[in-house]
């Protein structure tokens, strides 16, 4: 015994990089697998060796569910790097987490009784969050927990690319990802072996995409202790024997919700709801299949953002033009309920509502793949007749 | 204390019983509604109600282990055992209440399967369930595939979509040649003893699966409901449009919405003529992405024939003495 | 009313009861709840009994006809889940189908009793007794124990109840019988009072397990990674529990209906000062015992050691009763193609058990009575003489499939 935990000191750990990605299962599950994959190409082209792997335990993905892929590379053999890094459900820590949607560095949870994990959980000391995203660094660590040692942010500018499981329509951003990583580690992988291997695996047509990435990357270093202090808590597995034999667990209490599993991370836009404009139809409530609303006395619908997934369902059955609208995540500090604020200052809250509206609507064409939809609303649209 | 059961139609949507008894906190995809199936029965059915899920989205999204959406009693069951879940619960409970062991009361036993384990692995069971005497309820989720294991055809994916068993490939464009099978009229035709059978969508026309419910539930016997459940992964759409499909399924007819209630068949929904054409149905979902316009034609022309010729339309493929099958 | 060793006990009536029919009449004395039944033979026996006793009124119980043996087990599976006491059975193919039910109803720590009426698996068919199909169970937390006599079904039928349900239990368990041998003979059989059987027999309670809507619960949720381990854990850890349940429940059956039982685990035949041991189980005791007691007439110190409960398998106790002996005959009646030394199960089992023995008994292996093929006195005496040239020739593990015509 003794002989073997000296050993175990002594060992140095291997020198192996790994990447991972996070994205929205499904939507972005082929984009993840193209960037790792074009990644391990890459490392190849530089004669190192590397292989790519989706966390197992996020199957079967959800659509919106945050899921991760991982590229790892390594100037070793391809036995020892599989000795070392081969069988693991995900790396202990990466030298870069890239997150292909933004509103992820909210945080993310894969998995009820998981917890709601910072987005920075597996960044290693030097190493770097890189971000798709219109934001800057600084506004993106607005959401990120704090860590004890430096690390950097990283942002390619971009919006989230979905698409659906048939059909998928590119707009490069996986170029731009790999573009933007060559900048940032170029121990993981360089610009010049991404020239050879992109046009043959990813297409031709993006090598200007991944030049673009590697220009326009903005790279910010964070010190320790710039962040937020982390709000929630990650649930303690119980040992064997603390918890009842038989696999039964305690029904959620008549009128509650499934404390242990809040699905907020799912989502990358959020309904915003202007109550005034409401005329109290029930749809929206009877349409959401994850069972957020809660009626109110008044006959509104409160919406219980700790749950809402986001897919937009209520403001599509809501008849009242602008009175159900779904708008980027990013905007959103917290998930108070709306109703309330609107209850204790309702013109302050149709200000608010209006304003995080603004005055662009996001959407999407039934088949995801086929792009997003931007166009601008007329002001007053919303408002009763 | 056992609360009485009335199960009163709902008349409107106001009259929606508020309560959830499958509650927040569920990986399902967004806008799943195979979800709003699992919502939406158990509306209807109230707190005195077990329920019983076989393998699937509905058991391996729904529950995460040391949580729980369902706010009623619910236990997972395999893949193909669904009916045999029914039985089993409602033959415990009967044979408990019947020598005095527990409570003589109602209680509802709602096993609900998948298309893949109900109308193909589990039909046997689900023929056998049906046959008895007993008071249950199977719901028959159809989203059209084995969704849980990433999307394969099964017996009830429309003819031509892609999955991951049927990809359009070089050589093959189309692979999934079966057609979808007709599950509730096939159940009905050969069950004399099934008190109710519904086909129905969760979203459209609103409120009719829950009275559907409400009905099986009140049959005094075996009933069974199938649900059309438009699947945002599998049939590769945005999640916001759930509502949409759901009632483009029912407006071009290649989803009929029936009842069959003590052996009396009635069309529930009738779409307005002319129907909508099933091209502007499939077209908004990505896995008919690469169906030509010689497809659609063959589709409408099937569920045409469907609606113009069958005895019933869509659900006794009878005319004068034959039974409809393609030429 | 008679007088057992100063207690009072209940006539006990007598009747001629094939083994199946003697599990049937235990099922009615315990008030079993709900039955699936599916043909298949030989256990199917046991259905045709129950049946025929609802039918005349003799108990209730809700009497399933399945569609197959896959929802067989689900039916009462389920039942057992709401609080039912549930009966099922089947053999041969017909477990394998039902395997996947079988599988997770010992997952779910649901105490279902099954009977087991051991048969040949498919291809080619074949009614005759083997033990593979029950012993696929091996592995999975079913309780499995063997019954070589119609009355000893009746007692393990009960037993079985008493154990499974034991809150300190609540695993399944499966009754294995000789199909034809046992199943199908018929022998006179002491049938115990409904009043003593509910002396020994509590209610059966699932307690705040039970699936009702007083206790809303959520059963077998899906687990990731994070959990497996820690719930088989629980499960390896509760079948250790089960020996002090079996011992006690033996030691009440005996003060309840003051018959006694021997002990619970294995049956020990002229074992004392034996040198040669010769192991097996179900009916091959039979034949067994009438070689043993023949050599032993002759002064050869032989004896037979019949194990009943295989699982939870009696390590220690095997220790130590084989231990004492320089050479052992094990004889399955099974096979395991390309196991260790190409042998039996129950030998590789016993040979694993005796692995820490001091004195390493040397170990013949004898695979017989396959398909339902007799295994006579003249076999058994010729297993037991070639186990003794095995030990003379320091031949440890040898197998040999014996009564294939050659
Ligand atoms: C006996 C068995 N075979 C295969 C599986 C793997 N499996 C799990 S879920 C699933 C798909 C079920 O499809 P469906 O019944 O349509 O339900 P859905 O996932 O679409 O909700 C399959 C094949 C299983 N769990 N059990
Ligand atoms: S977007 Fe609307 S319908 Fe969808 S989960 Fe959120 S509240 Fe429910
Ligand atoms: S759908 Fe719109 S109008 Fe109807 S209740 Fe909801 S918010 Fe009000
Ligand atoms: S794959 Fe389809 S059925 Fe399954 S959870 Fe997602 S939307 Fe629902
Ligand atoms: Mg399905």
């Amino acid at each position: 015994m003794g002989k073997i935990s000296t050993l175990l000191d002594e060992v140095a750990e291997a020198d192996i990089k790994n990447v991972e990605v996070n994205y929205r299962g499904i939507f972005q599950k082929t984009l993840a697998r193209k960037i790792c994959k074009t990644l391990v190409y890459a490392a190849k082209e530089e004669e190192r060796t590397g292989f790519s792997y989706g966390r197992y335990s996020d199957a079967p993905e959800r659509n919106g569910v945050p899921c991760k892929y991982f590229a790892v590379v390594a100037e070793m053999s391809e036995e020892d790097l599989e000795a070392e890094a081969g069988a693991k459900i995900e790396p202990n820590d990466v030298n870069v987490s890239i997150v292909v949607d933004d509103t992820m560095v909210k945080g993310v949870e894969p998995w009820g009784f998981s917890g709601i994990r910072p987005i920075n959980e597996k960044v290693k000391l030097g190493g770097t969050l890189l971000v798709v995203s219109e934001r800057s660094p600084l506004e993106l660590l607005k959401n990120v927990a704090k860590k004890d040692f430096p690390y950097k942010i990283a942002v390619v500018p971009g919006k989230h690319s979905f698409s659906g499981l048939w059909v998928y329509k590119d707009d490069f951003t996986d170029a731009r990802v790999l573009g933007a990583l060559a900048r940032i580690e170029p121990d993981i992988v360089g610009l010049e072996a991404l020239r050879k291997v992109v046009p043959e695996k990813l297409g031709a047509e993006k090598i200007d995409a991944l030049n673009d990435g590697y220009k326009s990357v903005i790279i910010k270093s964070i010190a320790p202790g710039e962040g937020i202090d982390w709000p929630y808590s990650i649930p303690t597995l119980p040992k064997w024997h603390e918890f009842k034999e038989g696999i039964v667990v305690k029904s959620v209490a008549r009128g509650g919700r499934n404390e242990d599993y809040k699905r907020f991370t799912t989502r990358t836009m959020r309904p915003v709801i202007r109550f005034d404009t409401c005329i109290k139809c029930d749809l929206c409530w009877y349409a959401c299949p994850d069972e957020c609303f809660d009626p109110t006395p008044d006959g509104l619908f409160d919406v219980n953002y700790n749950y809402c997934v986001g897919c937009g369902r209520c403001a599509e059955v809501c008849p009242v033009p602008n009175t159900i609208v779904m708008v980027d995540e990013l905007k959103f500090e917290n998930n108070d309920s709306p109703y309330h604020e609107y209850k204790k200052d309702k013109e302050a809250y149709i200000e608010w509502a209006d304003q995080k509206m603004g005055e662009k609507r996001v959407n999407y064409p039934f088949v995801t793949g086929t792009g997003l939809i931007e166009e601008n609303v007329k002001k007053n649209d919303g408002e009763k007749g | 204390m056992a609360e009485e059961i009335v199960f009163e139609k709902i008349k409107g949507i106001h009259k929606v019983p508020r309560e959830e008894f499958y509650s927040s906190g569920h990986r399902t995809c967004e806008g799943c509604e195979s979800a709003m199936v699992m919502r939406m029965f158990s509306k209807a059915s109230g707190p005195r109600t077990i329920a019983l899920g076989t393998t699937g989205c509905m058991y391996v999204a729904n529950t995460a282990y040391m949580t729980t959406p369902w706010v009623i009693p619910w236990m997972h069951t395999q893949l193909g055992a669904g009916g045999s879940a029914a039985l089993g619960t409602s033959a415990g409970l009967r044979a408990l209440m019947k020598k005095g062991k527990i409570p003589e009361e109602k209680i509802n036993t709602i096993a609900f399967c998948g298309d893949l384990g109900g109308a193909d692995m589990g039909l046997s069971a689900i023929s056998s369930a049906l046959q008895t005497d007993y008071d249950l309820l199977i719901i028959l989720y159809d989203n059209e595939s084995a969704a849980n294991t990433d999307i394969q055809a099964t017996g009830m994916t429309t003819w031509g979509a892609q999955t991951t068993f049927t990809p359009t490939g070089k050589v093959k464009r189309i692979m999934q040649t079966r057609w979808k099978k007709n599950v509730a009229g096939m159940l009905a035709a050969g069950h004399p003893n099934v008190k109710y059978i519904a086909t129905a969508i969760a979203s459209f026309p609103p409120i009719d699966l829950l009275n559907k419910v409400r009905k099986a539930l009140s049959a005094g016997g075996p009933a069974f409901i199938h649900t059309l459940d438009p699947c945002p992964k599998g049939w590769d759409y945005h999640p916001r449009y759930s509502d949409k499909l759901g009632e483009l399924a029912a407006r071009s007819g290649i989803f009929p919405l029936y009842e069959i209630d003590h052996g009396t068949a009635k069309l529930t929904y009738n779409p307005p003529k002319p129907r909508v054409p099933v091209k502007e149905y499939l077209e908004k979902q990505g896995r008919f992405a690469h169906l030509k316009d010689e497809d659609f034609q063959y589709i409408q022309q099937r569920v045409d024939s469907m609606w113009e010729d069958w005895e019933i339309p869509g659900i006794i493929p009878v005319r004068n003495g034959t039974i409809r099958s393609e030429k | 009313m008679t007088v057992v060793e100063g207690k009072l006990v209940e006539s006990q009536k007598e009747e001629l009861l094939t083994g199946c029919e003697a599990v049937a009449h235990a099922v009615m004395l315990a008030d079993v709840d709900v039955i699936s039944a599916y043909p298949i033979r030989p256990y199917t026996e046991v259905m045709d009994a129950v049946s025929k006793l609802i039918a005349d009124g003799k108990f209730f119980a809700e009497y399933i006809i399945a569609d197959g043996e896959h929802s067989q087990f689900e039916i009462v599976k389920h039942a057992s889940a709401v609080g039912a006491r549930v009966f099922v059975g089947s053999s041969g193919t017909g477990w394998m189908y039902a395997m996947e039910a079988i599988a997770v109803t010992a997952s779910d720590r649901l105490p279902v009793v099954a009977l087991v009426g051991n048969r040949a698996l498919d291809d080619p068919g074949a009614f005759g007794v083997e033990h593979n199909d029950a012993l696929t169970v091996r592995d999975l937390g079913w309780l499995l124990v063997w019954a070589s006599t119609a009355q000893e079904s009746l007692d393990t039928t009960l037993i079985a109840y008493r154990v499974a349900e034991d809150p300190k239990v609540m695993f399944p368990t499966a009754l294995a019988m000789d199909g034809g041998f046992l199943t199908h003979s018929q022998h006179m059989v002491r049938i115990p009072s409904q009043s003593l059987v509910r002396k020994f027999l509590p209610a059966y309670n699932l307690g705040d397990r039970r699936l009702h809507p007083d206790n809303p619960i959520s059963i077998a949720p899906q687990v990731n990674e994070d959990w497996v381990m820690e719930i088989r854990m629980q499960n390896a850890e509760a079948t250790k529990r089960v020996p002090a349940v079996i011992d006690k429940a033996y030691r009440e059956f005996e003060d309840v209906f003051g018959r006694e039982l021997g002990n619970p685990w294995l049956e020990e035949y002229m074992m004392e000062d034996a040198e040669l041991a010769i192991v097996g189980m179900g009916t091959l005791a039979m034949p067994a015992k009438a070689a043993v007691k023949r050599l032993r007439s002759r002064g050869t110190k032989v004896g037979l050691v019949r194990p009943k409960w295989f699982r939870p398998f009696p390590t220690e106790l095997m220790q130590k009763v084989l231990s004492r002996v320089s050479a052992i005959g094990v004889v399955d009646r099974d096979f395991s193609y390309g196991s260790p030394y190409y042998g039996g199960v129950l030998f590789n089992e016993i040979r694993s058990t005796l692995y820490s023995s001091k004195n390493h008994p040397t170990i013949a292996n004898f695979i017989a009575g396959l398909g339902g093929r007799e295994i006579s006195i003249a076999d058994m005496i010729k297993m037991i003489q070639l186990t003794y040239e095995a030990e003379e020739e320091g031949k440890d593990g040898q197998v040999k499939w014996m009564g294939v015509r050659e």
